[in-house]
């Protein structure tokens, strides 16, 4: 359970980019967040793991029944709610150099002994547990890979992995498909949905006609404001409302993309 | 309409203009120097038989010193351990300063500050420098050129090791914090395995490099095969001179060869399966 409450973003020259914004999400929640570039999208979901501080509002997450503000926390506490947070990026951010399986288990490593993990390394019971996550996802066959052999597709699927492997309560994905093609951008949602049973799950997309087709609720941001939060049935004119002169640009792009899909 | 070229480069004639005050300058600070000086390059043509006379007098070279002469396999052996104990002890201090003196590994900008400031004093120092004062410190002998490589180890390598420390892609880095992962477990299982290949391919290189300063350092009182050769040439024993500059030079390739065998070999473990 995540509520965002009311926050706001300045820039140091007092340019205010987040103007107010406030929802809430709860488990089964698949959301997908629109909106034009510059809209405040990416910088929300900063504010959501803690990589930028809000200016003001709170933003309030529960963890093993306990309330946490983590646009208050700091240091230690800070890195105990990211534990509990899992994230996926654009550039799918894994490790190249190392397997597939010991990306996964990176995802756990805030929470396992500070010690152990620097003088030993994970245990058996671990690697066991990364390789469900892998199950999950359908890429277990590739756990002994290096990733750096892997396609983006794959990548971003041990991404997602690594981030089920932390066992969160909520999971955020940064613009996950963006720079993948649209067969495997429909993989990487087929793959979120389910996970959204067990928490909430927030996404970023470009691409309006797929959130609508996998997200059920969709948040519209416009000019640092929500304009829009409900179902995922969005019509034509609100979608012109929230890109205006981007609209044509974008279903351009899906246009292109469409033979391929 | 008239032609415009905006970029003056494009007309050839201020081109060369250009280029013939760039080449007159050099060749007035080439001959001003050289008159500085007082070189005179007649002297090549008046006296090159002495070099040719030095090296008619240096072959055939005398193989059999190193057979008569037992000291010359310690000789090497002293050379070979310089330049090995120089890289151990230089390349490990070198790696744990780098993680000190990289901006995304420090522990506090001064600690980069200090690093960064004291590695780059020391590469300004030139070796043959450095082990005068080691053997006024230590005395003559293997012992101030081990010295000698290890410190010119940890300036030149500390920062190629830091530089490589601050290339690695910052993705998963942030990645590994947004999992809520403390910084000595994002360096560990983040940051070093991208550095391994090119913290192996350079400690190799310190090796070779360490070799062929070690032999350099014997003249200036290292010990080792360097003296050797220096002392002959004194003694005029030029014959055993040659030899012995042959052997060490065959050597030396073997032992570069081994070295980049043994890297490839290393550097593909490391990379992908």
């Amino acid at each position: 359970m995540i509520e965002v409450k009311n926050i706001t973003k300045s820039t140091k020259e007092g340019r205010q980019i987040l103007k107010g914004i406030s929802f809430k999400a709860k488990k089964g929640d698949f959301i997908g967040i629109l909106g034009p570039s510059g809209a405040g999208k990416t910088l929300t979901m900063r504010c959501l793991n803690g990589l930028t501080k809000p200016t003001t509002g709170e933003i309030l997450i529960t963890i093993d029944n306990q309330v946490h503000d983590i646009a208050k926390n700091k240091g230690k506490e800070l890195r105990q709610m990211r534990q509990k947070i899992g994230v996926v990026f654009q550039g799918f951010n894994l490790v190249k150099r190392l397997s597939v399986l010991e990306n996964v288990m990176i995802g756990k490593l805030g929470q396992i002994n500070q010690f152990r993990s620097l003088f030993k390394g994970f245990n058996n019971e671990e690697a066991q547990k990364a390789y469900e996550a892998l199950e999950k996802v359908k890429i277990e066959k590739l756990a002994k890979r290096k990733v750096a052999s892997l396609s983006g597709g794959e990548m971003q699927r041990v991404a997602i992995a690594r981030a089920i492997f932390q066992e969160p309560v909520i999971l955020l994905a940064d613009e996950p498909i963006a720079n993948l093609d649209p067969t495997n951008a429909k993989k990487i949602m087929k793959r979120l949905k389910p996970l959204s049973e067990e928490m909430p799950v927030i996404g970023v997309f470009h691409q309006p006609e797929i959130a609508s087709k996998y997200c059920n609720r969709i948040i519209a941001l416009k000019d640092g404001t929500v304009v829009y939060d409900g179902n995922s049935d969005i019509s034509e004119d609100l979608l012109m409302d929230i890109y205006g002169d981007e609209l044509q640009e974008i279903e351009n792009q899906a246009l292109v993309s469409a033979p391929l899909a | 309409m008239s032609l415009v070229i905006d970029h003056p480069y494009l007309i050839p004639s201020e081109r060369l203009k250009k280029r013939a005050f760039i080449f007159s300058v050099l060749a007035i600070i080439v001959i001003g120097l050289s008159i500085i000086l007082d070189l005179n390059p007649l002297l090549f043509f008046t006296d090159g038989h002495h070099l040719i006379n030095l090296l008619g007098e240096m072959v055939p070279p005398n193989v059999d010193i190193l057979w008569e002469k037992k000291s010359i396999f310690s000789s090497i052996l002293e050379t070979l351990a310089m330049a090995f104990l120089g890289t151990c002890f230089g390349g490990g201090i070198a790696l744990g300063i780098a993680f000190l003196a990289a901006t995304n590994t420090s522990p506090h900008p001064v600690f980069r500050f200090i690093f960064r400031g004291l590695m780059s004093i020391e590469r300004v120092i030139p070796k043959l420098v450095i082990i005068l004062v080691f053997v006024i410190a230590v005395g003559l002998g293997p012992f101030a050129g081990m010295l000698t490589l290890t410190i010119g180890t940890i300036g030149m390598f500390g920062k190629l090791f830091a530089d490589a420390i601050e290339e690695v892609d910052p993705e998963p880095v942030e990645a590994t914090y947004a999992t809520g992962a403390s910084k000595l477990q994002v360096i560990k299982y983040c940051i070093i395995p991208q550095v391994l290949p090119s913290f192996t391919a350079n400690l190799f290189y310190a090796f070779d490099v360490n070799l062929r300063s070690a032999i350099g350092l014997g003249i200036f009182g290292g010990g080792g095969i360097g003296f050797e050769i220096h002392m002959a040439m004194k003694m005029l024993r030029y014959k055993d001179a040659l030899a012995l500059i042959l052997f060490t030079i065959i050597l030396i390739s073997i032992f570069e060869k081994f070295s980049d065998y043994l890297r490839a070999q290393i550097l593909n473990e490391q990379t992908l399966k």
